[in-house]
């Protein structure tokens, strides 16, 4: 017989628009598990409410994430430090009209101790996020969670809880005792995965023009490193092969983003260096992050949406510029006080930018913000809560 | 003189037994976590390429890996005197293909660090005491108030101007938890009380006796007070 | 009782199991999926073999070419089995072709369906294959090595410096595919003395974890890599390929030095591993055969049978077993012929 044997084309080197997760290659899936006990009454799931946004994970899955109804799980370092950043979190939520808890029977999260310490254990960890998942349950509000390390802890605490029952039996001692149930959220939140769910009707709002704004983004090792799988993968961000979270807010507010060679690197916050050794931080964070961002990027502003990666790429850079005064400066935000400012939120009545080290007022130009006059609203804001040590700033006093 | 797989040099630490260093490590595998974090190491370095430690210590994720794998108490406990402090914490070595932990591997050798009351452990947390007290006592950490210029002269003058005006730039936050300056925020007093009792019933508040005896009995007494007050026995 | 064995897939596997039966003096039925026969080595452009450089292209169409002689051998290209009824012996197998449907009466199976590449999309580590253009999956520089015109794709040069990534989709548990790929080391040091025999200027890197130089493979390659080629081995691999500059900058440990290592490349080649092709996967569901937990084709008594499958009368060979070389394959594949044959004749199954 006569086979024939002609050329063929030659195969095509796969397109990125080709490529797609399938559940297919996806590990286990935690959801599994925790309705399996939540089926065996060996806890309760306080379900995302109704009105929410599905998010596109890695591996092709989705995450409901709750748009309001939600019990604000803060941030220690955040409201210590750095409180324009909480403080754009809630506004960007009051501008959207949505109805939001900002609670006082909630800790923090002690991760910050505990990776920088080890002084604790994993019943004292779990029990600690069991508590404060149970006084949000109570509250019928659903928890997000403003820090990076909270998020990326619990998803741990989660996984943990989920896969020892000596443990779960020794949290729900500790929570007998308190008159609490063991309650798990149906998906753990992150504030920034909130962002990225309502980018669009963020960006309906916006009143700046950040067409000119060049940005570099640091995405925190804690929130997609931890439990990988359950992190933000959008298809129309970096074609689904990087976390797209706060790129796709950047985005979405007509930002130009750009890339650089460190983008996967750690800040280099340490927990415990940037404290008590905090050479380590400040040589890391600025030559492994800032100077390679100047140098390769040259971005008008770094952002980012973790407590302790604001805090080190802040913080770090004076130190350096003491030393050598050629040494980069980049101004550092939370993409919520990016997207806070792009909606015409005042950059100290709100942002509180008077907190932050680097320098910030020639991204404020840029931005169109005549940052003199708004420091002088500021301090006139301020004049008379110098006058009446009982008096506070509301709400309303900050949306001049 | 035990069954480790090669002894190739003198022991470091010869004034700690064998027999106590096989203990330790014995506490270390016998974690809950431990078969969670620890598979088998091929060795191939990934851990060690994305550590942002391994760049400027002398610290190696993979190291920490293949101690324990080999069941070397010697080096394990080694590591544990000299190099488990130098993690930071970040996780990228998740990124191991036998999926394991060596970032978790360490959170366990320090635990028992701690509560075996070894030297590296109470070198690396001299200066961290204050914070400690902070977070166990009032459920937040590093508050407002701890931002002043002697503590934190690198972070730029923007820290003596902020402890400067502490008390008005605080009452300036919108936020109605935010108004505070020894917390991060607004703690509600019962939140105080659970918390307590977490740390009494976990045993973390008995750990922090092996960190400092003066901090242990500050914390205990005001945890007892505020409990004692609320009605609370501590059993 | 069928007088036929009907082979599919038109690779090296199905063409030397079509080949062997009817050598044998029984009739096969070949059918391929696509337009003609030669399988991934012509379809992927392969250019050398491992481990002795004959050209993939003359080897194929000299084994199509031995199979055309056989007039027991039927071939039916663009054709697809849609369904199989019936036992070992007396299969009815639905091929549909060009001309329509044709039930077809066979005695025994035997699935040749052959691997498909691990995509780099579903790589852990950041390898940025759909980022960069100048990220390339062994396939892609065997396009270039058998035009011999090998280009990095962003500048059109030749590249200076070029490095290979060993167990791209492989012995990672996280990903899932546990296994090793088995061909790899090989074919990506075959690749690096193919490259440095056409750019003498070029330097090559080879960044593995464990380097699998099976039997002859160390002396036919591995030592003539590094001593007449001076092949750079590193042992640690890479888990970033990151852009600097407009030059490829590669991550790992040099675990041999034990310190952080970032290199520039122009060109990265991922050793991207085996998993069972959709044709396997598609051939083992309608054939109702037991698959491994990979997708690929189970057999039921390793290691002293490696062909028969869990479904009487169906027998495997090649790639669709599991990683494997052209060797395992075409042994594999005569394995199979044989077994097949000897249902034929014997009306039975053969004892192992």
């Amino acid at each position: 017989m006569s086979i024939p044997m002609e050329a063929v084309a030659g195969p095509g080197r796969k397109n990125k628009k080709e490529f797609q997760w399938s559940e297919e290659h996806a590990p286990a899936d935690f959801r599994d598990g925790l309705f399996e006990l939540e089926a065996a009454g060996e806890l309760v799931v306080q379900r995302v409410p109704d009105d929410h946004v599905l998010v596109p994970l890695k591996y092709g899955r989705t995450k409901k994430v709750p748009i309001g109804q939600t019990w604000h799980h803060k941030s220690c370092g955040q409201c210590g430090h750095i409180p324009g950043y909480s403080t754009s979190i809630f506004w960007v939520n009051r501008k959207l009209g949505i109805e939001y808890e900002d609670p006082k029977d909630q800790t923090s999260c002690t991760a910050w101790n505990y990776y920088a310490s080890a002084t604790s254990n994993s019943a004292a960890q779990a029990a600690v996020a069991v508590r404060n998942f149970a006084a949000a349950y109570e509250s019928g509000n659903f928890p997000i969670i403003h820090c990076g390390t909270s998020y990326g802890h619990y998803k741990e605490v989660r996984h943990e809880l989920l896969h020892h029952p000596e443990l779960r039996k020794e949290v729900r001692k500790v929570m007998e005792a308190l008159g609490k149930p063991l309650v798990l959220p149906e998906e753990m939140v992150h504030y920034s995965e909130w962002f990225h769910a309502m980018k669009d009707e963020i960006a309906r709002h916006q009143v700046r023009d950040f067409s000119k704004i060049a940005v570099t983004v640091h995405p925190a090792c804690h929130y997609y490193k931890l439990v990988e799988g359950d992190a933000i993968y959008d298809p129309e961000v970096y074609g689904g092969q990087r976390t797209a979270i706060v790129t796709g807010v950047a985005q979405a507010l007509g930002a130009e983003v750009r890339d650089y060679s460190t983008w996967f690197d750690c800040c280099g916050f340490g927990f415990r260096h940037i404290l008590v050794q905090r050479d380590f931080t400040r040589s890391f964070a600025t030559q492994r992050k800032i100077q390679r961002m100047k140098d390769e990027a040259d971005p008008d502003v770094t952002l980012t949406h973790d407590t302790g990666c604001v805090t080190t790429l802040d913080k770090s850079q004076f130190a350096a510029k003491a030393q050598d005064p050629n040494a980069a400066t980049i101004p550092v935000l939370s993409e919520a006080q990016f997207a806070a400012l792009a909606m015409g939120a005042h950059p100290y009545l709100v942002c509180q930018l008077h907190w932050h080290a680097a320098e910030y007022r020639p991204l404020l130009e840029k931005m169109g913000i005549d940052w003199e006059k708004a420091w002088a609203e500021f301090e006139e804001a301020t004049e008379k809560l110098r006058k009446d040590d009982k008096a506070v700033l509301t709400w309303e006093d900050v949306d001049v | 003189m035990g069954d480790a797989a090669f002894k190739l040099a003198e022991p470091s630490y010869p004034e700690v037994s064998y027999e106590e260093k096989e203990r330790l490590f014995a506490e270390v595998k016998a974690d809950m976590r431990f078969d969670d974090y620890l598979y088998g190491c091929y060795e191939c370095g990934i851990c060690v390429a994305v550590c942002p430690s391994a760049r400027y210590y002398d610290f190696s994720p993979r190291r920490i890996a293949q101690a324990t794998a080999r069941e070397d108490v010697e080096l394990v406990f080694q590591q544990m005197q000299e190099d488990i402090w130098e993690c930071s914490q970040c996780f990228s070595c998740l990124r191991c293909p036998r999926g394991n932990n060596p970032g978790g591997i360490i959170t366990i050798m320090r635990e028992v660090a701690i509560n075996n009351r070894l030297g590296s452990a109470h070198e690396a947390l001299k200066g961290y005491t204050r914070i400690i007290y902070k977070v166990m006592s009032t459920g937040t950490q590093v508050s407002p108030d701890m931002l002043q210029d002697d503590a934190f002269p690198d972070w730029g003058p923007g820290v003596a101007a902020v402890s400067q005006n502490l008390d008005v730039w605080r009452r300036a936050l919108p936020p109605e938890t935010h108004h505070t300056t020894t917390t991060g925020w607004d703690i509600a007093r019962s939140t105080l009380v659970e918390l307590y009792l977490i740390w009494h019933k976990t045993g973390a508040l008995a750990m922090i006796a092996d960190v400092d005896e003066s901090l242990h009995a500050l914390l205990e007494e005001v945890m007892e007070d505020l409990l004692e007050e609320e009605g609370y026995a501590l059993d | 009782m069928s007088d036929a064995v009907v082979v599919i897939g038109g690779g090296p596997a199905g063409i030397e199991a079509a080949r062997t039966v009817a050598d044998l003096g029984v009739r096969s039925i070949l059918v391929e999926q696509r337009e003609r026969l030669g399988g991934t080595p012509i379809f992927e452009s392969y250019a050398a073999l491992t481990p002795h450089f004959d050209s993939a292209e003359e080897a194929m169409d000299g084994m199509i070419a031995a199979l055309a002689e056989r007039d027991l051998a039927e071939v039916r290209t663009n054709s697809e089995v849609t369904a199989c009824k019936g036992d070992a012996g007396d299969f009815t197998v639905t091929i549909q072709g060009a001309g329509g449907s044709e039930d077809v009466s066979a005695a025994a199976v035997i699935l040749a369906t052959g691997f498909t590449h691990f995509d780099p999309g579903r790589e852990r580590q950041i390898y940025n294959y759909y980022q960069y253009p100048d990220v390339l999956a062994l396939q892609d520089l065997e396009v270039m090595l058998k035009a011999h015109d090998i280009r990095t794709p962003s500048t059109g040069e030749p590249p200076k410096r070029i490095c290979w990534i060993q167990c791209v989709g492989s012995r990672d548990r996280n990903i899932g595919n546990e296994y090793c790929s088995k061909v790899c080391c090989g074919v990506a040091s075959k690749q690096a003395i193919e490259v440095r025999q056409i750019l003498p200027d070029s330097r090559a890197y080879i960044f593995y974890i464990d380097m699998r130089m099976y039997g002859y493979w160390e002396q036919q390659i591995y030592w003539p890599a590094q001593e007449k080629y001076h092949v750079q081995y590193i042992k640690g691999i890479v888990t970033e390929v990151l852009e600097q500059q407009g030059h490829l900058l590669v991550r790992g440990e040099d675990t041999t030095m034990g310190r952080p290592m970032e290199v520039p490349m122009d060109m990265v080649v991922l050793s991207v591993g085996m998993e069972p092709s959709q044709g396997t996967k598609d051939m083992a569901g309608l054939f109702d055969v037991p698959q491994n937990k990979y997708g690929f084709v189970e057999v039921t008594n390793p290691p002293l049978d490696t062909v028969t499958t869990g479904r009487a009368g169906v027998f495997a060979a090649g790639a669709a077993l599991g990683p494997a070389d052209l060797e395992d394959t075409i042994s594999s594949a005569g394995a199979a012929a044989s077994r097949a044959v000897a249902l034929v004749r014997r009306g039975s199954m053969a004892a192992a």
